[in-house]
């Protein structure tokens, strides 16, 4: 399996492509420098035996580590909330990302625009374009990252294509990098 | 009707003779009609642009662009991205929108295309002067051609005057996309809505001229059950199948089959939009299913003889018969796929060089030749086809299994990211559940098939897994009617208005589901069980009969097939879609109305701030899907998509938290007042089905709720809110414009909510965004 390729095989991307963070603890560095992060989460992240793990387990980690505010797109917002994170919200996919795109917003508890969304959990082609939109609309104020394991062309960074196994570990590796583990 | 020139003289005396209100036009006498033309006859895109800036500036174009670069003209490739612009000029935003009016002028023009060819072929087999009469229970038979256009027309030849105005508009709107035309985002957006809305002048001909001229059901709600499904086609008798849109060809096979004493003796079934017409033109015709059933079909063995007419064929139809062995017969200039031109060739001497090979397909452009050479091939090929296995065994599949290399291709090239390897990996070891599975899922587009490197026919082994389960596809579906009938549009117009029917929904367009059809089934009987009106129309009205309850009954035998509450209605076609539109449209005319004729902004502010009405194209995937959806924005109808649909580039979004955009002029007094985020959205990608439908909930609302009316419509939104995403919905107290709209069962707890949110009290005007209707200034 390419590591480098997008993960449908005709979503070519623009000349502009995602770096991609092959270490977990790169992420987690790059994610620490974000003065207000924004953590996108859709309907797709489901338990898997190869997963072992919740995967939403992984987000709230690190939104808490981050103290950064997490966005359910949808009918997760029920379980993610269940989490006991404080700065959950619920908004759509498409609003999010038009508001992410508004240098003015002032963000989803008042405090600002974020200068980091990361995205994850969405049908690829989905957030392919929604990650397109932003790289264009959104470049001079905000950093985007694809926390899926398929490689994410539109984001200004993104994870390689990975087996579930594998992502399963480097999304343990991030948060343990968060904590300070 | 259309003219090139109008002259209009009051009054005018000479020695001989004193003329008074004589209206000439150059090549056409304009005809008596009682309503006086409005401001807006046969209109250029200009004509309606201030209308189409109103409903830009509130619902702004957010770009998701599906390709960074422009490759059009041989200056480029030029590289849009962050900020960049082309060798013309061009920045992303345009680049995007000019696209997207490429695809809406893409499916026009098809639309129209067959419009045309379908009304020349009933004008010469039925005669000019066929009347337009959709029965006793339409009266205004063709809404959107009046609203648009300013005539009506009375026969078959009216029809192609309107033809006429649609194609050379459409022309017009192409070539702004050419290299140093247009250069703004928003204009290009105008046109887009342009386009949709002579897209649906366009399928509203065709439809109205094939109901008039082939004795279609005319706006009857009570349609017979149509069978539908692989299982109900009967391999006993030759089996010719139809597939595409023009029912032309289809009808003549069905005539020849009566006239030869054949009734009975040849199956006649058919595939995507073609299928609806059959059913509407005779009971004897069975539906196979959507467009998505092309190759699942075809490869079942089944067809002896298919028949191609025009849209949304599959393009290797001619390989895929060709490995069964069944006849290819193309119908159309449009889709000739390489085939001789038969068509002046003796019927006889065509089907003896189609059933010995000599050809690969015949060409023929005669749609009664067509009728004779189908049905006299079918019989002549079917018994030398009657032993033909084309469904592999099961130790084939197994063996093929086992040739895959696990390298995943097959999941990278699927739409839909469907765990196939996983599922041949149980095969190879004689399971196939998870294959059968996936059956249900597939869109059989081939792209597993066609990047295997190991040449495994993924989708036969699919179909050998769901073999029992394709014989057991035996459904009922509603044949389409055409048109709303005037009366149910005065009985239901009153409670639509008000809000006191909760809503329209309109599930439309293709497959290529992210899901499968389940989920656009789920949707549908949601709607219904609530009591909004449910309209199907196109291969979405047959993916909802592609489902039973435990009683074994399909929605179609649930559910009424009225315009009303709780009822469901399939239209027809994809060309049905303009008796949406216009029922929407005869709304504002018959119940409120509202002057009809060549009055575009009126009626379409009219139904933008009244009519709860909101479409949903859960597969959406063509470019006519696109400028049927472009056709209902201007009219103000807001449009859903499935994820998929988020590859259409852009949507058109507004933004609740700009209180500046949701203004309106209340029309007695002129006074701006603020009425909410109703509707929110015009054009909007959903990524769930939870999220399709409360969103669809939230997108009816309007301005001109009543009281009672908003109660209604707020208690099917939180109470889907809730349902699906667990918590009372957060923009809540921006619907509720006085305590009266609170819906009494939730009252406590709204009231609650409202409080914390520091809600305050909104006046109900009677809304409307065009200054010009104000009634004191």
């Amino acid at each position: 399996m390419t590591r480098d390729r997008p993960w449908q095989r005709a979503e070519i991307p623009g000349p502009i492509k995602a770096f991609i963070i092959e270490k977990p603890e790169s992420l987690a560095a790059l994610m620490k420098r974000a003065k207000r992060l924004v953590i996108v989460v859709g309907n797709k992240l489901a338990y898997t035996e190869e997963l072992g793990t919740e995967p939403e387990e992984f987000l709230v980690s690190m939104a808490k580590a981050l103290k950064a505010h997490l966005v359910a797109t949808g009918k997760n917002f029920r379980s993610l909330r269940e989490k006991g994170y404080e700065h959950i919200y619920l908004m759509p996919a498409p609003e999010i990302v038009d508001r992410l795109r508004d240098p003015s917003w002032r963000g989803l508890d008042g405090g600002g625009q974020y200068d980091m969304a990361v995205f994850v959990g969405f049908p690829y082609y989905y957030e392919w374009v929604l990650l397109n939109g932003l790289k264009h609309s959104a470049y001079k104020h905000l950093k985007t990252i694809s926390l899926d394991p398929y490689y994410h062309p539109n984001a200004t960074f993104a994870l390689p294509n990975l087996l579930p196994k594998d992502w399963c570990n480097y999304l343990k590796a991030v948060v343990k990098a968060l904590s300070g583990e | 009707m259309a003219r090139k020139l109008k002259v209009k003289i009051d009054e005018v005396r000479s020695p001989v003779a004193l003329l008074k209100n004589l209206e000439i036009s150059i090549g056409k006498i304009v005809e008596e009609w009682e309503e006086p033309e409005g401001p807006t006859p046969f209109p250029t895109v200009t004509d309606l642009r201030d209308w189409d800036l109103k409903l830009l500036s509130r619902y702004k174009p957010l770009y998701i662009p599906l390709c960074d670069l422009c490759c059009l003209c041989t200056f480029g490739k030029c590289d849009l991205s962050q900020g960049r612009t082309g060798a013309c000029g061009l920045d992303i935003a345009a680049q995007q929108s000019r696209i997207v009016l490429l695809a809406c002028c893409i499916g026009a023009a098809t639309h129209t295309s067959h419009a045309r060819e379908l009304v020349e072929y009933l004008i010469e087999k039925y005669g000019r002067d066929t009347p337009i009469d959709l029965g006793t229970d339409v009266h205004v038979e063709a809404p959107v051609t009046r609203l648009v256009c300013g005539v009506r027309p009375r026969t078959l030849g009216d029809l192609e005057d309107v033809l006429d105005y649609v194609e050379s508009q459409i022309v017009e709107m192409l070539s702004a996309t050419h290299t140093g035309q247009e250069g703004s985002n928003i204009d290009f957006e105008s046109k887009v809505f342009h386009v949709g809305m002579l897209d649906h002048v366009a399928m509203e001909i065709a439809d109205i001229a094939q109901i008039v001229a082939l004795g279609f059901p005319k706006a009857d709600p009570e349609t017979p059950l149509a069978e539908l499904g692989i299982g109900t086609i009967d391999i006993t008798k030759p089996v010719i199948l139809c597939i595409g849109h023009n029912i032309a060809p289809g009808s003549e096979i069905v005539d020849f089959i009566e006239r030869s004493g054949l009734s009975g003796l040849v199956e006649v079934c058919g595939l995507c939009c073609t299928a609806h017409e059959l059913t509407r033109y005779t009971g004897q015709a069975k539906i196979v299913g959507p467009i998505s059933w092309q190759v699942k079909f075809v490869r079942t063995g089944v067809p002896d003889v298919i028949v191609i007419d025009e849209q949304c064929i599959r393009t290797d139809i001619v390989k895929e018969a060709k490995k069964v062995g069944a006849v290819v017969i193309a119908t159309s200039r449009k889709n000739c796929q390489g085939f001789p031109d038969k068509t002046r060739e003796p019927a006889d001497k065509i089907v003896e060089e189609l059933i010995n090979g000599k050809i690969p397909g015949a060409l023929i452009l005669d749609p009664e030749k067509v009728g004779e050479v189908a049905v006299k091939a079918a019989l002549k090929i079917a018994p030398r086809r009657a032993k033909f296995k084309a469904i592999p065994s099961m130790e084939e599949v197994v063996s093929q299994a086992k040739r895959c290399r696990k390298c995943r291709e097959c999941e990278r090239a699927c739409p839909n990211n469907l765990p196939i390897s996983k599922a041949l990996a149980e095969a190879a070891q004689g399971k196939l559940d998870r294959l059968a599975e996936l059956y249900d899922l597939c869109i059989a587009c081939k792209r597993c098939e066609s990047s295997c490197p190991a040449g495994i026919p993924i989708l036969d082994l699919m179909e050998k897994a769901a073999e029992r389960k394709m014989k057991e596809e035996r459904f009922r579906i509603r044949v389409g009617r055409g048109p709303i009938q005037d009366t149910e549009i005065r009985e239901v117009g009153r409670p639509i208005v008000l809000g006191e029917i909760p809503g329209v929904i309109a599930f439309v367009g293709c497959a290529n589901y992210a899901n499968g059809g389940k989920e656009l089934v789920e949707m549908c009987e949601e709607f219904l069980r609530r009591r909004y009106i449910v309209v199907a129309s196109g291969c979405a009205a047959m993916t909802i009969a592609m489902y039973k309850d435990e009683e074994g009954k399909t929605l179609y035998e649930k559910y009424p097939g009225y315009f009303d509450a709780g009822g469901l209605v399939n239209v027809g076609s994809c060309v049905a879609n303009a008796h949406i539109s216009g029922a929407a449209i005869k709304i504002a005319s018959i119940f409120a109305k509202r002057k009809l004729r060549a009055n575009y902004k009126e009626i379409a502010d009219y139904i933008l701030n009244r009519v709860g009405a909101v479409g949903i194209a859960w597969g959406a995937m063509s470019q006519k899907a696109a400028s049927i959806a472009a056709g209902f924005w201007r009219l103000g109808v807001p449009v859903i998509v499935g994820p998929h649909g988020s590859k259409y580039r852009r949507m058109l979004l507004g933004r609740r938290d700009r209180e500046e955009d949701w203004y309106v002029y209340d029309a007695r007094t002129g006074k701006k007042v603020y009425v909410g985020p109703v509707p929110e959205h015009l054009f909007y990608a959903a990524e769930t089905k939870e999220e399709a439908m409360v969103m669809a909930a939230k997108l009816c609302m309007r301005a001109n709720d009543t009281t009672k009316g908003r109660a209604i419509k707020l208690t099917h939104y939180v109470d889907l809110h809730r349902r699906f995403f667990g918590t009372l919905p957060d923009d809540l107290h921006l619907f509720v414009r006085t305590v009266a709209d609170v819906p009494i069962t939730m009252k406590d707890e709204i009231l609650k909510f409202l409080k914390e949110k520091g809600w305050k009290e909104m006046e109900i005007p009677d809304p409307t965004l065009l200054e010009e209707l104000v009634r004191k200034p």
